[in-house]
C-alpha cells in the first residue's frame, strides 16, 4: 500500500503544494504593489489602452483586484446593513424595502454621482476614478448577498440561541460562532453569484463616457469595449479568453476550495459532496496549518473578549443610563436620515420637473419597448431551460457533471459577446431592435436553468415512479407533476431573470460597434444615451420608471405568485 | 433549618398569542427544590413544563412571580445551573470538545485548568477518542452525551434537563438514563440536584426522588410524589409498580372525574362549553378496535397494550368519549353501544353517525351555525379563530382549528379552503341555487 503511506506523509512534507502556495503569496504581493501604483497615478482622463496581448495580464490583474476590492466592500455592507435590518427592532420595516429599490436601480443610475462626486474629491489621482468603479461593480454584487445573510439571521434556531445564551457568550463570539457560522453556506453561494453578477457589467464600470468626459481605466472591460469599438477580431477574442481564464482560475482556487470547506457548516453529510482538488491539496499542506493556528489565535479568545460574570449582575444598573444614550443616538440617527432622504426627494422631484412632457411621452413609449422586449426574452429562455432544466435535474449524475458548465457559463460576463451575436444577426439584416432580444436571452437564461435543475433534482424518486405507474400521458406528466414541482423555483428563476433583463436592456439596446454607435428605442438606451450625452433629468427620470416598474412587477406579480407558490406548490408535506 | 436551593413563587408565564391577545401557560406555580434532590417535572403536552424549566434557568423570565436561588431573588440566568435539550442544540460546525467547551468561554479559569476540564467530562460521558469528531458523523446517544457534556463542564449545581432522551431509541435512553444516575450518586461531580421535564412516568418513577404532575391549560401543579426507592431501582419492584400505578391513578381521575354524567343528552338545544382534545380521528378510531378484540379494559393495562404513554392515551380516550364512543365508569374504558355501531358500519354510515354527533359538540355547533347565518355560504378562518380565542383562552386556537377541520373533513359535515382560509358548506354557493 504505497499511496496510503504517501498520504500518511504528507502533512509533514514541505511538498509542492507549499512552494506553489508561497508563490501564489509573492505574486499577490507584487500584484498590491503594481495595483497601487495604478491607483496613485495621475488622473488622465482618456488613458492610452493598448490592444496588444502583452498587456492583457496586468489589465486582467486590474479588472479582478477590483472586482475582489467591490467584493469586500459587498461584504462589510452585508454584514452592517444585514444584521441591522435583522437584528435591530424596526429597522426591517425601512430597510427591506429599501434594498428591494436599491437592488433595481441599474448601475447606470448610480454612475454620475459615484463619478463626479468622487473625481472632484481626489482631482488630480486616478483613485477617485478608481473607487468610482469599484463602486459601480459593487452595485452588481452586494443585494442578493445581503438578503441571504438577512434570512439566514433570521432562521437561527432558538435552541442554539438558547446555548449561546447560556455559555454567556459575548456579542462578537456569538456572531462568529453563531450568526455567521450560520449564515456561512448561504453566504457562500450568493457570493459566488456576485462575483458574476459584478462582471456583467464590467465594461460599462471601466469605460464609460458622462457628457462631455470620456472616462476609461485600464482593464479587461475597456479592453474589451475598445476592441470592440474598433471591430478588432482578434483582440475581442484575446480578451474573451482572458475573461473566461479568469473566471476559471477564480472558480478553481478560491471557490470550489471555498464550498469545499463550508460543508463543515451543514447539518447533514451532504450527499454528494462537491470535490475540489485545491482544497484538498491546501488543506495537506504544511502552510495551512500555519494559518488554520493563525486564525485560532485571532478569532474570540474567550478570556479576552467575555464579560465578566459579576457584569451581567449590574446590566439593569448600568444599563439604564447606556439605554438613554443609545434612545438618544437612534434618534438622532434617524432624524439625520430621514433629514437626508427627505432632502433627496425634494431634489429629486425638481429635477423631475423639468423634463417637457415630449420626453415623458417618449421614455413611456421606451419603457413598453423594453417591456415587450423583456418579457418575449424571458418567455424565449423559458421555453429551452425548462425542458432542458428538467431533463438535467432528473439524471443526478448528469446535473453533477452539467453543474460546474453551466456555472460557468453563467458568470461570464455577456455583454462581452454581444457584438459577435450582434454582427452575425445584421449579417441576416435584424435590426438591433429584434437582437437586442437574443442579448437579454443570452444574459439572463442562466438564471432560469439554473432554477429550474434545482427544482427537478428536489422531486422526489416515488412521484416520478408514480407517474410511471398510472401510465400518467405527457401532458398529464408536465402538468400534474414536472410544472407543480418546480414552481417555486421556476418562479425565483423568473424574478431574478427579469430583474436582470432589465438592467441588462441598458447594453443590449446600445452599444459603440465598428466606429459607430447603435441603438433603439427602449428604456436601456434611453439610459444610456442620457449618461453619454449628460441629460441628468433623464437619467434620473429614466432610472426612476426602471426602478419602479421592477418593484412593481415583483409587487403585484412575482409576490401573489410565490404565497401561491409556497402554500401550494411547495414539496413539503 | 436549611432554605431551599431554589423556591418558585406565584411564577406565571403568559405569552402573545396570534390574535392579539395572550395566552396564559402556567398558572400561579408554587414549588421548592432542595438540594440532592432528583425532580421530574411531568405532565401533558402543552402544560407547561419546559416553560417553567426555562424560567428556573433565566432563559425566559416569568410574567409574574418570582424565583429564588437560596433566598435571592433571581435576575437572569441562573450560573449555577445547566441545560440539557431534547434535540442536543450542537453546533454542527464544531467540532466534539470545541461544542463541550463553548459553555467554558465565559469563566475566569486558565487555559490549561479549560483543556483539563473538558478532557474530564468528555471522558466521564464516555466520549473519548471522539474529541475532534463533528456531531454530525455520532450516533444520537453520542450527540446527547455531548450535550451532557457540555452541560456538565460549566460544574453547574443544578443540572436541568428537558426531554432528554426522548429524541433517542428505547435502548440508549436505557443506557443513558443509567448513566445519569451513576453521575448524580457517585458525587463525582458537583451536581447535587437534577431538574428534568419528562412525559413518561416510568421514566421519572425511575429516576426522580419526587415527581412534580402538572395539569394543562393553563399549567398548574396538580400534586406532588415522593419516592425514597433507593437507587439503583429495580422497575419490578412491587414499591416501583405501584407509584406508577397511583400517579397513573391521579392523572386518570383528573381527566375522568369520579361521578360525572358521561356524554351529552340530545335534544338540549346549547350544547355544554368545551373544547376537543388535538386528536386524529384514526387513533380515536384504531381504540375501538383494541376494545374490541380486547374487551373492556381498564388504563393500565391498557397502555401497556398499545404502548403508548398514558397522557396520549388519555387524551384519546377523552376524545373517544366526547363522540360517546366510550364510557370510563371508574378508570376503565367500557365500549358503547354506539360505539359498536359506529364500528360495524360501513364507512358511509360512519360519516352520517359522525356528523350528528359533532353537530352536538360545542366547537362545532358554533361553526354549522354561523355558516346558517351567513349570506355567502362562507365563513372566515379568522372570526373563528377569534372566537376560539376568546372562549378557550388556554388553547391554542390554531391548533384547535387544525383538529377541528380534520374531524368535520371526515364526517363530511362542512368544507375548509385552506388557500383563502374560509370555512363553507358542502354545497358550493354557485351549486346552492339550482
Amino acid at each position: 500500500m504505497v499511496t496510503d503511506k504517501q498520504s500518511l506523509q504528507t502533512p509533514r512534507a514541505f511538498g509542492w503544494v507549499d512552494l506553489a502556495v508561497a508563490g501564489l503569496l509573492a505574486a499577490f504581493i507584487y500584484a498590491m504593489v503594481t495595483v497601487a501604483h495604478e491607483w496613485t497615478a495621475p488622473l488622465r482622463q482618456v488613458p492610452e489602452i493598448h490592444l496588444e496581448a502583452r498587456y492583457l495580464p496586468l489589465y486582467t490583474l486590474f479588472s479582478l483586484s477590483r472586482g475582489i476590492i467591490a467584493y469586500g466592500v459587498s461584504f462589510v455592507f452585508t454584514m452592517v446593513y444585514g444584521y441591522t435590518m435583522a437584528r435591530v427592532a424596526g429597522a426591517e420595516r425601512v430597510m427591506l424595502p429599501m434594498l428591494d429599490i436599491l437592488q433595481s436601480i441599474p448601475v447606470l443610475g448610480f454612475l454620475p454621482g459615484f463619478v463626479l462626486g468622487l473625481v472632484h474629491l481626489f482631482p488630480n489621482q486616478n483613485v477617485g476614478l478608481e473607487i468610482a468603479s469599484v463602486l459601480m461593480i459593487f452595485t452588481g454584487q452586494a443585494w442578493n448577498m445581503t438578503f441571504s445573510f438577512y434570512s439566514s439571521l433570521k432562521s437561527v434556531p432558538p435552541d442554539l440561541v438558547a446555548v449561546a445564551r447560556l455559555s454567556r457568550m459575548s456579542w462578537w463570539e456569538r456572531f462568529i460562532r453563531l450568526d455567521l457560522s450560520f449564515a456561512t453556506t448561504g453566504l457562500l453561494w450568493n457570493s459566488m453569484m456576485s462575483m458574476a453578477g459584478g462582471w456583467f457589467f464590467l465594461m460599462v464600470s471601466e469605460a464609460f463616457v458622462l457628457g462631455e468626459h470620456d472616462f476609461r481605466l485600464p482593464g479587461l472591460g475597456s479592453y474589451m469595449s475598445l476592441a470592440i469599438e474598433r471591430g478588432d477580431g482578434r483582440s475581442q477574442l484575446l480578451g474573451v479568453s482572458a475573461m473566461l481564464g479568469m473566471i476559471v482560475c477564480v472558480d478553481q482556487l478560491v471557490w470550489r476550495p471555498l464550498v469545499a470547506w463550508s460543508h463543515k457548516f451543514t447539518d447533514e453529510e451532504p450527499a454528494n459532496a462537491s470535490h475540489s482538488w485545491a482544497w484538498e491539496r491546501l488543506r495537506r499542506s504544511r502552510l495551512w496549518r500555519v494559518a488554520a493556528q493563525t486564525w485560532k489565535f485571532i478569532t474570540p479568545r474567550p478570556r479576552l473578549l467575555a464579560i465578566a460574570p459579576v457584569t451581567y449582575a449590574n446590566v439593569s444598573v448600568t444599563g439604564s443610563a447606556a439605554m438613554i444614550g443609545w434612545r438618544w443616538t437612534k434618534w438622532f440617527l434617524v432624524c439625520a436620515i430621514g433629514a437626508g432622504v427627505l432632502f433627496g426627494v425634494v431634489e429629486y422631484v425638481r429635477l423631475l420637473l423639468t423634463l417637457t412632457s415630449d420626453e415623458w411621452l417618449g421614455l413611456f413609449r421606451s419603457t413598453a419597448a423594453t417591456f415587450t422586449r423583456v418579457v418575449v426574452a424571458v418567455s424565449l429562455a423559458s421555453l429551452w431551460t425548462i425542458p432542458v432544466g428538467v431533463m438535467i435535474g432528473r439524471h443526478p449524475r448528469c446535473s453533477h457533471a452539467m453543474q460546474p458548465i453551466i456555472q460557468m457559463a453563467a458568470s461570464f460576463p455577456a455583454p462581452m459577446i454581444f457584438p459577435v451575436v450582434v454582427g452575425a444577426m445584421m449579417a441576416f439584416g435584424t435590426g438591433l431592435g429584434i437582437s437586442s432580444v437574443v442579448l437579454l436571452l443570452l444574459g439572463t437564461q442562466w438564471y432560469i436553468l439554473f432554477n429550474v435543475i434545482a427544482g427537478s433534482s428536489s422531486i422526489p424518486r416515488e412521484l416520478w415512479e408514480v407517474s410511471r405507474l398510472s401510465r400518467f400521458s405527457w401532458w398529464h406528466r408536465w402538468s400534474q407533476l414536472i410544472l407543480p414541482a418546480i414552481f417555486p423555483s421556476l418562479l425565483t428563476g423568473w424574478i431574478t431573470a427579469m430583474g436582470g433583463a432589465w438592467n441588462a436592456s441598458i447594453v443590449a439596446e446600445y452599444m459603440k460597434f465598428r466606429g459607430q454607435t447603435l441603438s433603439t428605442v427602449g428604456l436601456g438606451s434611453a439610459i444610456s444615451e442620457a449618461t453619454e450625452r449628460g441629460q441628468f433629468h433623464i437619467l434620473a427620470a429614466a432610472v426612476g420608471i426602471m426602478a419602479v416598474t421592477v418593484v412593481g412587477f415583483n409587487r403585484l406579480v412575482w409576490r401573489p405568485l410565490s404565497h401561491r407558490a409556497q402554500t401550494r406548490y411547495s414539496l413539503e408535506t | 433549618m436549611t432554605t431551599p436551593l431554589l423556591e418558585i413563587r406565584n411564577v406565571s408565564q403568559s405569552f402573545p398569542a396570534a390574535n392579539g391577545g395572550s395566552v396564559e401557560i402556567l398558572h400561579d406555580i408554587n414549588l421548592e427544590i432542595c438540594e440532592h434532590e432528583v425532580v421530574a417535572i411531568m405532565g401533558p403536552s402543552g402544560c407547561g413544563k419546559s416553560t417553567l424549566l426555562r424560567a428556573i434557568i433565566g432563559l425566559e423570565p416569568p410574567s409574574a412571580g418570582q424565583i429564588l436561588y437560596r433566598g435571592a431573588a433571581q435576575t437572569g440566568l441562573n450560573p449555577s445551573t445547566a441545560l440539557v435539550f431534547q434535540n442536543f442544540a450542537l453546533f454542527p460546525w464544531l467540532t466534539v470538545q470545541e461544542n463541550v467547551s463553548v459553555g467554558l468561554s465565559h469563566l475566569s479559569i486558565t487555559s490549561d485548568e479549560r483543556q483539563e476540564r473538558v478532557r474530564r467530562v468528555i471522558a466521564d460521558v464516555g466520549l473519548g477518542g471522539s474529541e475532534e469528531a463533528y456531531p454530525k458523523e455520532l450516533s444520537g446517544g453520542m450527540k446527547q452525551r455531548v450535550g451532557l457534556a457540555r452541560a456538565l463542564a460549566v460544574q453547574p449545581e443544578i443540572l436541568c434537563m428537558d426531554e432528554p432522551f426522548s429524541a433517542l431509541d428505547v435502548l440508549t435512553s436505557e443506557t443513558l438514563r443509567n448513566e445519569v444516575i451513576d453521575i448524580y450518586t457517585s458525587k463525582t461531580t458537583p451536581v447535587n440536584t437534577i431538574l428534568m421535564v419528562t412525559h413518561s412516568i416510568s421514566e421519572g418513577v425511575f429516576m426522580a426522588t419526587r415527581l412534580v404532575v402538572m395539569g394543562a391549560h393553563p399549567g398548574i401543579i396538580r400534586a406532588v410524589f415522593e419516592n425514597k426507592l433507593p437507587y439503583p431501582r429495580d422497575e419490578h419492584h412491587p414499591d416501583f409498580v405501584a407509584l406508577i400505578e397511583k400517579i397513573h391513578g391521579l392523572i386518570t381521575q383528573a381527566v375522568f372525574p369520579a361521578g360525572q354524567a358521561t356524554g351529552v343528552i340530545a335534544g338540549v338545544d346549547k350544547f355544554p362549553i368545551q373544547t376537543i382534545p388535538a386528536v386524529s380521528l384514526s387513533s380515536a378510531i384504531g381504540l375501538l378496535e383494541v376494545l374490541e378484540n380486547e374487551g373492556e379494559s381498564d388504563l393500565f393495562a391498557l397502555t401497556r397494550h398499545v404502548n403508548i404513554d398514558l397522557h396520549q392515551l388519555l387524551v384519546i380516550v377523552h376524545a373517544a368519549e366526547l363522540l360517546r364512543w366510550v364510557t370510563t365508569p371508574g378508570g376503565r374504558v367500557e365500549m358503547t353501544a354506539e360505539g359498536r355501531t359506529f364500528l360495524a358500519a360501513s364507512i358511509n354510515t360512519r360519516k352520517q353517525q359522525l356528523n350528528a354527533t359533532l353537530r352536538t359538540l360545542f366547537v362545532f355547533d358554533l361553526i354549522v351555525q354561523a355558516l346558517k347565518q351567513s349570506s355567502r355560504g362562507e365563513v372566515d378562518e379568522s372570526a373563528v379563530l377569534s372566537q376560539f380565542a376568546q372562549t378557550f383562552p388556554h388553547e391554542g386556537p390554531q391548533r384547535l382549528l387544525r383538529t377541528v377541520v380534520s374531524w368535520a373533513r371526515y364526517a363530511e359535515l362542512f368544507k375548509y379552503d385552506s388557500i383563502r382560509r374560509v370555512f363553507h358548506g358542502l354545497q358550493q354557493p354557485a351549486a346552492m341555487h339550482t
